[in-house]
């Protein structure tokens, strides 16, 4: 194990759904290793307050960040809409070195709450909308990923 | 860079004293103590074999500019982890210490988890941060040597723990950190730094029936480039607390707590707000006062870093005669700093040279700033 090389990944959520800190500092974090190949990779995953007051966590928080998720809630159209900012927030803050190909990955959370079907269809039309991020050489998923707190997704 | 020299270390010395308490069986603690002095469960650094408390200055200044107590010892001349745990029991009774959360590196890393084992279940530990820390002396493999190491010359010794500082692949500020901590390294008698490195290498192991109870308060902080100890040190400490927390850097080299100083407190202040809304939080606002004075932590960060200012500004005056007169002659060199730089601030503001002191102050009010400037110090040594 030990004389594997190791490769630490840096992942940052950003987005405005997601669970409400009560502290102060508005972020948690959890490592998660996979193997990729014959490679130990030890995911660090840091996930937000998804409110401005983390923004007081500062440029450490940033940092060497190798990945960003922006997440939004597919109940609430307008947690979308704001995924253009706060992609501009990360290459501002974090200041990755080819911010033209830095790897965005972009999902769709709640999509399980039938219940609002409504707004979820509303929400869903837009993603659409999303092929627009492909003037952005950025990467757009829409799937199920169990290390966030997304009750479910769709892939597509 | 000279870590001596920023405003930071400077900000440190000019307005937290240099106390000193002895406890029973004459051994003498010196500490820093930084933060709101009502918090009874504070944040504790112990510094590693070759450092002295102030090591923690980037810890101690942005961490009670947030409102935390935090606290940071030097190791008192103790020849053995029974008695180091047992005086640091009266050190923090002296104190008025409930129960403390204890960030340990290296050495400091494996006397906090001996501490939690020897006040049992943690009655006296709430929870620990272990940042390249080691939880069976034998990975040293001095076991056998460190019987006399109370009779080797300092030069030997001193030595001994340089040859275990990497230089390869460190950019500026870890190269910045390694020579501070070479610095500190000098400063320490021979006493001092014998008993230390005895303590680090007599046979002794963390038994893990007795730290269990703590596992999922651990965090356990480590890099992924070049230190002092092995890849299986680190497995075995994630064995040993297998619900820790894992906090990683991806470079720090040995001392990433003043290379990589913003990372590691943000790390810290994420471990802290677990207990936040507790009676064991480190950070105010505190459970004890009176429900009407309640949280909303945004409005009370300004009072409370106002209150620490008043706080040490006030204390200072009174504390520099004591830790001049305790001066004994072995640690003569360790004590001579903080007079000395405590003097010159005290000549500087007689003068009405206020440059030296007042941004220090201001700096204490607005970390973010701190951020940013080591940031960017960060980020200009990373171009080299």
């Amino acid at each position: 194990m030990s004389s594997r090389r190791k490769v630490l990944l840096k992942v940052i959520i950003l987005g405005d759904s997601g669970n409400q800190y009560k502290a102060t500092i508005g972020a948690d974090f959890l490592t998660k290793e996979v193997m990729v190949d014959d490679r130990l990779v030890t995911m660090q995953i840091w996930d937000t307050a998804g409110q401005e007051r983390f923004q007081s966590l500062g440029v450490a928080f940033y940092r060497g960040a190798d990945c960003c998720v922006l997440v939004f809630d597919v109940t609430m159209p307008n947690t979308f809409k704001t995924l253009d900012s706060w992609r501009d927030e990360f290459l501002i803050q974090a200041s990755p070195r080819d911010p033209e190909n830095f790897p965005f990955v972009v999902i769709g959370n709640k999509i399980d709450l039938d219940n609002r079907a409504t707004v979820a269809k509303n929400a869903l039309a837009q993603e659409s909308e999303a092929d627009n991020y492909n003037e952005f050489p950025t990467a757009i998923t829409l799937n199920k990923q169990e290390n966030t707190n997304s009750k479910g997704g769709c892939s597509c | 860079m000279d870590f001596h020299n920023t405003p930071e270390y400077k900000s440190l010395r000019s307005s937290v004293p240099l106390r000193k308490v002895v406890v029973e069986g004459n051994v003498e603690w010196s500490y820093y103590d930084a933060g709101p002095k009502t918090i009874h469960n504070p944040l504790v650094f112990l510094p590693p074999v070759s450092g002295t408390a102030d090591i923690y200055f980037r810890q101690l200044l942005s961490l009670s500019a947030t409102g935390c107590r935090a606290i940071s010892v030097n190791h008192p001349v103790v020849w053995d982890v029974p008695s180091w745990c047992q005086s640091f029991h009266l050190f923090l009774n002296s104190l008025g210490i409930d129960r403390v959360h204890l960030f340990g590196a290296s050495l400091g890393g494996f006397l906090a988890q001996k501490f939690a084992e020897f006040s049992g279940n943690g009655r006296r530990v709430r929870s620990l941060i272990l940042c390249n820390a080691f939880n069976d002396t034998d990975v040293f493999d001095q076991t056998s040597a460190c019987s006399s190491f109370w009779a080797v010359p300092a030069v030997v010794l001193k030595k001994l723990v340089m040859g275990t500082f990497e230089t390869m692949n460190m950019d500026g500020s870890m190269v910045a950190a390694a020579d501070f901590m070479v610095q500190k390294l000098d400063a320490l008698s021979q006493q001092e730094l014998a008993s230390r490195l005895t303590l680090n290498c007599v046979s002794c192991y963390v038994e893990p029936q007795n730290v269990q109870v703590l596992s999922s308060d651990v965090t356990l902080m480590s890099v992924f480039d070049q230190h002092a100890l092995s890849n299986s040190v680190q497995n075995e400490m994630s064995k040993l607390y297998p619900e820790a927390k894992k906090a990683l850097l991806k470079t720090g080299g040995n001392f990433p707590y003043l290379s990589r100083s913003d990372e590691v407190n943000l790390y810290i202040q994420v471990h802290l707000q677990k207990y936040a809304d507790t009676v064991y939080s480190a950070t105010e606002p505190r459970q004890f006062l009176p429900p009407p004075s309640n949280p909303s932590t945004s409005s009370s960060k300004p009072s409370t870093s106002a209150a620490i200012l008043t706080d040490s500004d006030s204390d200072s005056d009174n504390d520099v005669e004591p830790s001049a007169k305790t001066n004994t002659p072995v640690a003569a060199s360790v004590p001579e700093r903080p007079v000395t730089s405590k003097q010159q601030s005290q000549v500087l503001l007689e003068q009405g040279l206020l440059e030296d002191s007042l941004p220090a102050e201001q700096e204490l009010q607005m970390s973010p700033m701190h951020e940013t400037a080591a940031a960017a110090a960060a980020a200009g040594a990373d171009d080299l």
